[in-house]
This record gives C-alpha cells, sequence and structure tokens, in this order.
C-alpha cells in the first residue's frame, strides 16, 4: 500500500512540471507590465518545489505501512465513480431522466440495496421526483438525450 | 450609516417574507446537514448556490449565511446523541456531551449547546457590525499591495492551522492556485491551459470544484465505510431543562466561548474547529475540577458550542469587511456575492447596505428561529438519522449531479465535479485537507490581479511598495508562519497533553 502515496506524489510532480512547461508558453511581459505568464510560471515554480519536497518526505518515510482498507470496498468506491463516469459520458445521449435512473440503480445496488425491484422502485422515485423539482419546478433546462428528435 | 441605524434598516430587510422564508429554509437546511455525518455545510451551501440564481443578493446570502450557522447547531446534537460528530467543529462537543448523555442528561447538553449557541451567536452579530464597519473604513485606503499581501497572509495561516503536514497543505494550496489560473485571463484576455477548449476558457468554476470535494467525495467515503447511521437515544421535552446548578456552571464557559471563539473567527483558517478545541482547554484549565472533563462536564459542552457559533460569525467579518474570505464556508459565500454581480470589497456596506446590514440583521431572526428548532423540535431531527443510508446518499448525488449542471448547462463542469469528487476522496485517504484546494482557488485570481497591480504600481521601485505598513506588517507575519513552526509544534504538543483524545 506504500506504494500508492508513492504514485500520488509522482503524479503531482508530472502534473506541477506539466503546468509549469505549459506556463512558460504564455505571454511573460516586463516587471512593470506582467503579462498572463507570469503568474502562472511562479505558482507553477512553487507547485513543482512542493511537490519535489512532498516526494522526497515520501521518499525518505518509504518503510512507512499504509493501513489497507478492507477488502472489497475499493471496488465498491471505484464502482460508483464508473457509475458517474458512466453518467456524465451518456448523458447527452440518453437523457437525463434514462441516465439518472441507470445511474441510481447502479448506487443502489452498490450500497447493498439487497432486492432489485426495492432498488428499481427507489431510482424511479427519486428519478420522477428530481425531473418534476428540476425541470418543472426550477426551470432547469435539463438535457433530453437522442428520444427528443 | 451608524450602528443602530444600519441594524434597523437591516431588520426592515430581514423581515419582509421573502427573507423570512429564506432565513428560515437556510438555518433549517443547515440544521439538518448538522445532524446528519457526512454532509457538511460546505457541501450544503455550494449545492444550494446554483437555486440562489433567482433570488436577489440579499435573499440568496442570507438562505446560505443561514445554512452555515445553522449546521453549528445541529453538529451538536449528534454529537451528544450518538458521539458521532455531525460536523468537524462538534468533535469537541463529542467528549462531554456523549458521557453527559450516557448518564441521562442529553435534555441538558442539548439545551446548553443551543443556548450557548444563541448567545454566542448574537453576541456575535455585535462583534460583526462593530469590527467590519471599522475594518472597511481602514480598508478604503488599502491598494493593491496591501489586498495582495491579505491573500498571502490568509493562504499562510490557513496553511498552517488546517491541520497535518505542511507541505500537504501546501500541495494543497499550489493545486487550488493553479486550478485559479486555468481558463481566459481578465487582463489581457490570453487562454491559459485551456487546450483549445471554448468550455475551459470560462474558468473552473467553484460550483463542481466545492461540491465534488465535500459532496462526492463524502459519498466514497461513505461508500467505503457502508456502516448505516448510527441510533439515536431518544429524549423527551421535559428532560431538556438543565438545573439550576448546571446552568451556573455553563454560563461562564458560554461567555468565554463566545468571545474567544468570535476572535479566532478574524484569523484565517478552519476557525470553528479551531476555536472549540480552543476553548475546551480553556475551560479545563480554569475549572475547579478539571478531573471531570471527559467524563460528562458541562463546562466541556457549554463553552466549544458557544466558540463555534461565535467564530462562524467572526468568518464573516473579513469577508464583509474586505471582500477576502478567510474561511473555506465563507469563500462559497463568495462565491454567492461574485454570482449575484456584487463586487466584494471595503465598498460593499456602502454601496449595498442591504446585503451587509441584511445579512447582520437576519442572523438575530435565523439564531432565535435555531433556538426554537434545536429545542422543543429537537426530536424531529433526530429522526432524520432514521432515513435510509441508501436513499439520503442517492439524493445528495443526483442533487450534486443536478446542481452543477444547472450552473452554466455544461457537461464539463459534471466532469470537473467527478474527476473533484474522486481526488477529494484520495485527499482524505492520504490526509490532505482538501478545503485548502477551496480557498486557494477562489483567493487566486484574487492574488494574481492585486500582484499585477502591484508590479504595475511599483515601476520597478520596489521599496516604495514594499515599505507600505501593513504590506510589511502582513508579509513579514506571513513569513514568520512558516520561520517558527517550531514554536507552533511546542504549542500543538502541549495543547495535545492537555486534551485527551475523543473516546471511541
Amino acid at each position: 500500500m506504500s506504494r500508492f502515496p508513492r504514485a500520488v506524489a509522482l503524479a503531482f510532480l508530472a502534473g506541477s512540471a506539466l503546468y509549469l512547461v505549459q506556463a512558460t508558453r504564455l505571454p511573460l511581459g516586463s516587471v512593470e507590465q506582467p503579462g498572463a505568464g507570469l503568474f502562472p510560471i511562479l505558482v507553477g515554480a512553487f507547485l513543482l518545489a512542493v511537490s519535489a519536497a512532498h516526494l522526497l518526505q515520501d521518499l525518505r518515510r518509504s518503510s512507512g505501512t499504509q493501513p489497507l482498507p478492507p477488502a472489497g470496498t475499493g471496488r465498491r468506491v471505484m464502482g460508483v465513480v464508473a457509475a458517474l463516469g458512466a453518467f456524465c459520458l451518456l448523458l447527452p445521449w440518453l437523457g437525463y431522466a434514462v441516465a439518472a435512473l441507470g445511474l441510481l440503480l447502479a448506487i443502489l445496488r452498490l450500497f447493498g440495496l439487497a432486492r432489485w425491484e426495492m432498488s428499481a422502485a427507489v431510482a424511479l422515485v427519486a428519478t420522477v421526483a428530481s425531473y418534476y423539482l428540476f425541470a418543472v419546478v426550477l426551470g432547469v433546462p435539463l438535457p433530453a438525450g437522442v428520444w427528443s428528435r | 450609516m451608524g450602528p443602530i441605524e444600519g441594524l434597523l434598516y437591516g431588520f426592515s430587510v430581514a423581515l419582509t417574507p421573502t427573507n423570512l422564508l429564506a432565513c428560515f429554509i437556510g438555518v433549517l437546511i443547515g440544521t439538518i446537514v448538522g445532524v446528519l455525518p457526512g454532509i457538511g455545510p460546505i457541501g450544503a451551501m455550494a449545492l444550494l448556490l446554483p437555486s440562489t440564481f433567482a433570488l436577489s443578493p440579499a435573499t440568496a446570502l442570507i438562505m446560505l449565511a443561514g445554512i452555515y450557522y445553522g449546521s453549528m447547531y445541529g453538529g451538536s446534537t449528534t454529537s451528544i446523541l450518538v458521539n458521532v460528530p455531525g460536523e468537524v467543529a462538534s468533535v469537541i462537543t463529542a467528549i462531554d456531551g456523549y458521557q453527559m448523555a450516557r448518564r441521562g442528561r442529553a435534555g441538558a447538553a442539548l439545551a446548553v449547546s443551543a443556548v450557548g449557541s444563541f448567545v454566542a451567536g448574537t453576541l456575535g452579530v455585535l462583534g460583526l457590525i462593530l469590527f467590519a464597519t471599522l475594518l472597511a473604513e481602514v480598508a478604503l485606503r488599502f491598494g493593491p499591495p496591501e489586498f495582495f499581501a491579505l491573500t498571502v497572509f490568509g493562504l499562510a495561516v490557513l496553511s498552517r492551522l488546517s491541520g497535518g503536514p505542511l507541505v500537504k497543505s501546501l500541495l494543497m494550496v499550489g493545486l487550488g492556485l493553479a486550478l485559479g489560473s486555468v481558463g481566459m485571463e481578465p487582463i489581457s484576455g490570453v487562454s491559459r491551459f485551456t487546450f483549445g477548449s471554448i468550455q475551459l476558457s470560462q474558468g473552473i468554476e467553484l460550483v463542481p470544484v466545492a461540491m465534488g470535494l465535500f459532496g462526492i467525495a463524502e459519498i466514497l467515503t461513505l461508500a467505503e465505510s457502508r456502516g448505516g447511521l448510527p441510533r439515536a437515544m431518544a429524549v423527551r421535552l421535559r428532560e431538556l431543562l438543565p438545573t439550576r446548578e448546571e446552568w451556573r456552571r455553563s454560563a461562564g464557559p458560554i461567555g468565554r466561548g463566545s468571545v474567544l471563539g468570535f476572535l479566532v473567527g478574524l484569523i484565517p483558517g478552519p476557525a470553528a474547529v479551531l476555536s472549540t478545541f480552543l476553548s475546551y482547554s480553556v475551560e479545563r484549565r480554569l475549572s475547579k475540577r478539571p478531573q471531570e472533563f471527559g467524563q460528562g462536564a458541562i463546562e466541556g459542552v457549554a463553552g466549544p458550542e458557544a466558540a463555534n457559533n461565535g467564530a462562524s460569525v467572526g468568518a464573516f467579518v473579513p469577508l464583509l469587511a474586505l471582500g477576502i474570505p478567510f474561511a473555506p464556508a465563507t469563500a462559497v459565500l463568495l462565491g454567492a456575492l461574485v454570482i449575484h454581480g456584487i463586487q466584494p470589497g471595503p465598498l460593499l456596506m456602502t454601496e449595498r447596505p442591504e446585503v451587509f446590514w441584511g445579512i447582520a440583521a437576519s442572523m438575530y431572526i435565523g439564531n432565535a428561529i435555531l433556538l426554537i428548532l434545536n429545542l422543543p423540535l429537537i426530536g424531529l431531527f433526530v429522526s432524520v438519522l432514521r432515513l435510509p443510508q441508501h436513499l439520503l446518499l442517492s439524493l445528495v448525488v443526483l442533487l450534486c449531479l443536478v446542481g452543477t449542471y444547472s450552473v452554466n448547462n455544461s457537461l464539463l463542469d459534471l466532469w470537473v465535479l467527478v474527476g473533484m469528487g474522486f481526488l477529494g476522496y484520495l485527499f482524505r485517504k492520504l490526509g490532505f485537507e482538501p478545503a485548502v484546494v477551496v480557498l486557494a482557488l477562489v483567493l487566486g485570481p484574487m492574488m494574481e490581479k492585486t500582484f499585477r497591480q502591484t508590479l504595475f504600481m511599483a515601476r520597478g521601485d520596489w521599496g516604495a511598495i514594499l515599505l507600505r505598513p501593513l504590506t510589511l506588517a502582513l508579509l513579514l507575519a506571513g513569513a514568520l508562519i512558516f520561520v517558527l513552526p517550531g514554536l507552533h509544534r511546542a504549542l500543538r504538543r502541549a495543547l495535545a497533553r492537555r486534551a485527551p483524545a475523543p473516546p471511541v
């Protein structure tokens, strides 16, 4: 598990470097007339320095052990993340009603609502209620998906 | 406008039916999210931010502010009845509050914390009016260098006080600043880090970031734990009355907690949380019976509960007088001001008096409503804990998604929400403080603007800028925070020795 914080530290370092490289491509301006690039370059340099310090700390503490989460919980978390990602991806095509129904079904199942009929009923009621609240009462233009064409 | 005249005007704003309703809804939601562990005031405020677009700025701010201080009331309920803090600011309350509940004095603990919160909240408004009007007057003479120094100072103090290793908080500061620099840059119109995306050129919005880090991330954390919500013990109404002895012992801690909390609230950082720790250790030191602390000492409930309410009001001072949020929750409120087209800053009080005085007066009304909500109606809120967890979670997920989408009707915001949710979950596991990201994201553009204005003003003459007394003092103070980490560590160690860890 100690590899996991290491990976995050490396990701921070890589991200900071990428940010800094991108920042140097912006117009820097002069000291009296600073351009759009000056502040991002300073932020990037700061991030890179702190990321490096963070990685060093982690390397020095390499023997430290991070408590492992109980088996199976990581899967549930990743399941919820995947369901949310799928919702964002499919929302423009499926429309709010269908996408939300699918998302709720997935989340209810992941959170251990054992019976399919029960999950389906809860998901259906929540979808209809939220659609009514947002689209009808509050007038949010929710995506309708391919069905409206 | 003088304070009395201003407050009267404020009541004329806050007592209109719309604003009364907004205040009621705000404190009601605040109490509920306070009671529910896992959903905090920042997430709830971000969640409701989009739905305030149609409201007037004063109404929107009254409602959002109500959520913030309302959650300070609700948090203590869960701490006392189930030993699970509904809010981080109520962690300390759980120590003695739960012990009182086990000895059958739950009602007294609840009553004392509600009354303590009320006293601190209403006294705090007086402090808010006094400090904010004075500070705004001074701040009218501030130039860009002073505001730049304030943002640096704020982030420096925050990264020191937010807990956890300094390197980790600084990483969060950097991440927030970097996120804040994405998009079309306002001075020369250059697109930064957009990779050709038109949606990205609008910048990364506060709402998806805050809702992701505080809403979705909470859900992912709960997905991991899987436990249901805890069962609360029942409290009958007649048990709510503390004895005369209990009142007598609570009066001092409530008074001290109110003042202490308010003053801590003025300092950048997670003021509400810090103030409870501070108040607890002060009360313990002053007490004639320090051995009772941890066993159900009523002082350990009264002091911290007053302190966190005082702090939540104190945090409004820098926001309303300077336009600079020093706490994550007021950062969301600043976001609300900006969305409603209000220029935050020292001129707010004179240019938009209805906002400043309306909020101040509404806090009196809100605190009075909260006292009623949290004493006779306490059972109602405890029953919120009986809601099935999966139902609650699916509702929160839907609210986060639709709430974020409704701000700009943007799919990109949804991706930011989900991405930030996952990041927030990881950060929490690895000991990073996501609240710092939110504050840095809001302060970043402000920092850059004032930094560039300062450079422009200086025209190479650094001495003239650096020798402006307040700028120098703030920058030095910010630097000092890093130079003297040893002192802080020693202080923390001393505090840790005094305050025992909450019993699990």
